[in-house]
């Protein structure tokens, strides 16, 4: 028998449509997959709909998180079709959004802009001239040590290109992975002996394995609270950038604790800064340090791998939580990762002690507090964070 | 079980499980068969200790086949999975005829099956017929370049090995990945395989599970047992830990209970027992509190 057979009926093009509505959803679906899914529904029939429901699941479905959308559409489709579009666009407000008129990312408008404007000959506006005027190298060399926090809005746009140019060269320890070298700490017999067997069992050298070098996993955990905005929004951008080919998990907190790590998977910077401005809902709010590190803990202990994973704490601790429950937080924290490192914005002021409740608690608990205030100071970041790394 | 049978069913396979005392839900069941059907590895994710590596086992148990096992950790490499050359051998094979072989054939004749070392892939393609059961146990621990040696062996059940030439399986092995998604696995991974996200049993099922593996448990207890995991695993209780107990926990801890010959449970027995449910501190102070709801008489609508 096959299936979408005149004589048996249209399962297969049912099937083969159903898998399209997935990979509308957003699941990863091949025709491969599709082709497996046909298969895996002849073996098990069509006698039980929890069997084919669930022949159906083991096929087109890879990832925990997409069971859910599997659940809700095979519901739907196999019981009407016509209902799947509209579930759909519930799913996916992208489907919805996607009608009106698409929104072209800052970098393409600028882009455009500056063609338009040499389009028309017009005389450049006031503000231009600024940006143009913000070029010039001393200016440069003064917002370099320019405080963030005290830049105007264009100084602020230019400081925030700079940062996403940055590139830092972050930690690195040395893996269990190896790699050929002159030298070493372990002799290559592989390439020995097949070095040796060309030359009629001569040993004329002795090739070596290394350890490869490899970034240490990072788990960001950035404040958004009203105190750290202007600086948020910058280390943002710095950090989408530079730690782009880093094994990264990066969290916002507030009130409430907001998974970033996916949308710094997006490569483009504005994208992401968007998308955050959407997600985060208690940017510029108050600061629970104590409680988002809780529901880290409760939900996000995976990210910690193997207790090889730095992390950087973003925030000026003024902290409006129990001092209790941060306490008991950062203990746990400290105790699961390689090094708890704070990165605070405050240490601008001269003489800056920790003073407030939330200050002390991170000072105590952490490897080592570094600035992060001006471009200078996230220049030197990765030797900052070297040297604490080696203590 | 005797006999190499390959079960024709669902029902047939949830049957042979039983049989072996692993009780499988029939989602599973239907993962597991048709990966048997359709000689497809077999991906279980699923939190620790809900019994991913056990199926492996009883699975192999239910087919009358050896089980090969692999476990994955951090910095593996193709020669501790896949295969290594007896390097000594082939040196000391060099020196020997260094005088009277020329160097063509010299080359030739170190790279040959005998100099071959077996690893645990290797071995479950040329497990002899009826095939063998490979476990590729805790994948997500092994780093992301590891699942590039896996692609080869997953896809096409081969391996390729440049001075000797391809290896097919004799009998596709039956191959089953388990991960704790301590990380998400790769794509080209995952569409190699069927997948099955394996949750925490529902009461009934453990009640069958604890039955079956501590028989000598008493009934009253059993129920109490898995009442007791059961809660801990549902709200409101659950979001007072960092980690819920598994199915192996569950079994331990019966197993204890039997031991210390408690015929039903009370806060004092589970607090001197409660090491073996959790494993942390802060854990273990918050169960306190919450003893005497998680042990109240069984609600109808629970």
């Amino acid at each position: 028998m096959q299936l979408g057979d005149a004589r048996t009926g249209k399962m297969a093009e049912n099937i083969v449509g159903f898998g399209r509505s997935l990979r509308r959803a957003g699941l990863p679906m091949d025709s491969a997959r599709i082709s497996l899914a046909l298969d895996s529904a002849l073996l098990v029939g069509l006698d039980q709909k929890s069997d084919f429901r669930a022949a159906l699941q083991a096929t087109m479905v890879c990832r925990q998180q997409d069971l859910d959308v599997f659940e809700q559409l095979f519901d739907a489709y196999f019981r009407n079709p016509e209902l799947t579009q509209q579930l759909l666009s519930q799913l996916l407000p992208k489907a919805t959004e996607a009608a009106s008129k698409p929104k072209r990312r800052p970098r393409v408008q600028e882009a455009l802009a500056a063609v338009r404007a040499a389009a028309t000959k017009k005389t450049p506006r006031e503000e231009e001239f600024q940006f143009d005027a913000a070029m010039t190298a001393s200016t440069l060399a003064r917002l370099h040590h320019a405080d963030f926090d005290g830049l105007n809005a264009s100084e602020f746009r230019l400081v925030e290109r700079l940062v996403r140019e940055m590139t830092l060269p972050w930690p690195q320890i040395g893996s269990r992975r190896l790699r050929a070298s002159t030298r070493g700490m372990r002799l290559d017999w592989a390439s020995t002996s097949r070095e040796a067997a060309r030359y009629d069992g001569e040993l004329l050298r002795f090739p070596y394995l290394s350890r490869r070098q490899e970034s240490l996993p990072l788990l960001i955990l950035l404040d958004v609270s009203g105190s750290m905005e202007r600086y948020a929004r910058l280390m943002l951008a710095f950090l989408h950038q530079s730690t782009r080919h880093i094994n990264r998990s990066i969290f916002a907190f507030g009130n409430q604790l907001t998974d970033l790590s996916k949308l710094f998977r997006l490569s483009d910077t504005d994208a992401m800064l968007e998308g955050a401005n959407r997600l985060i809902s208690d940017f510029a709010g108050g600061t629970q340090m104590g409680d988002c590190l809780s529901t880290l803990r409760l939900e996000h202990h995976r990210k910690l791998v193997g207790h090889r994973t730095v992390v950087l704490l973003i925030s000026d601790g003024l902290d409006t939580g129990q001092p209790d429950d941060l306490k008991e937080a950062l203990n746990w924290l400290r105790r699961n990762c390689r090094s708890l490192l704070w990165l605070n914005p405050l240490l601008r002021f001269e003489g800056y002690q920790a003073s407030a409740g939330g200050a002390q608690l991170l000072q105590k608990h952490a490897g080592g507090v570094l600035a992060i205030h001006n471009l200078s100071h996230l220049e030197a970041l990765s030797d900052g964070l070297a040297q604490l790394l080696k203590r | 079980m005797t006999g190499t049978h390959t079960p024709d069913s669902i029902d047939e396979l949830i049957a042979s499980l039983a049989e072996v005392g692993y009780q499988a839900e029939r989602r599973l069941a239907t993962a597991v068969f048709l990966s048997l059907r359709l000689q497809r590895p077999l991906l279980l994710e699923g939190e620790p200790g809900v019994g991913k590596t056990e199926l492996a086992k009883a699975l192999a148990r239910v087919l009358n086949r050896p089980l090969i096992r692999l476990q994955c950790y951090d910095g593996m490499e193709q020669r501790e999975a896949l295969y290594e050359w007896n390097h000594a051998a082939q040196l000391m094979r060099m020196r020997a005829q260094q005088d009277h072989a020329d160097p063509e054939q010299l080359e030739r004749e170190i790279y040959q099956e005998k100099y071959l070392i077996h690893r645990p892939l290797l071995k479950a393609l040329q497990a002899p017929a009826p095939g063998a059961v490979l476990l590729i146990d805790e994948v997500d621990r092994a780093d992301a370049p590891f699942e590039a040696f896996l692609l080869e062996y997953l896809g096409e059940f081969q391996i390729s090995i440049p001075e000797f030439g391809t290896i097919q399986a004799v009998c596709p092995p039956v191959t089953i990945l388990t991960s704790n998604r301590t990380r998400d696995l790769n794509d080209a991974v995952k569409r190699r395989c069927l997948f099955h996200w394996m949750d925490y049993p529902e009461r009934d099922r453990e009640l069958a599970i604890v039955r079956a593996q501590v028989p000598q448990a008493g009934e009253a207890l059993a129920e109490q047992v898995a009442m007791f995991v059961s809660r801990l695993r549902g709200a409101p209780f659950v979001s007072a830990f960092s980690r819920s107990p598994g199915i192996a926990e569950s079994i331990e801890w019966a197993k204890a209970l039997v031991a210390l010959n408690t015929l039903e449970l009370d806060p004092e027995v589970v607090q001197s027992t409660v090491g073996i449910l959790f494993k942390q501190r802060e854990d273990v102070a918050a169960l306190e509190p919450l003893l005497e709801a998680l042990l109240a008489p069984v609600d109808d609508t629970e």
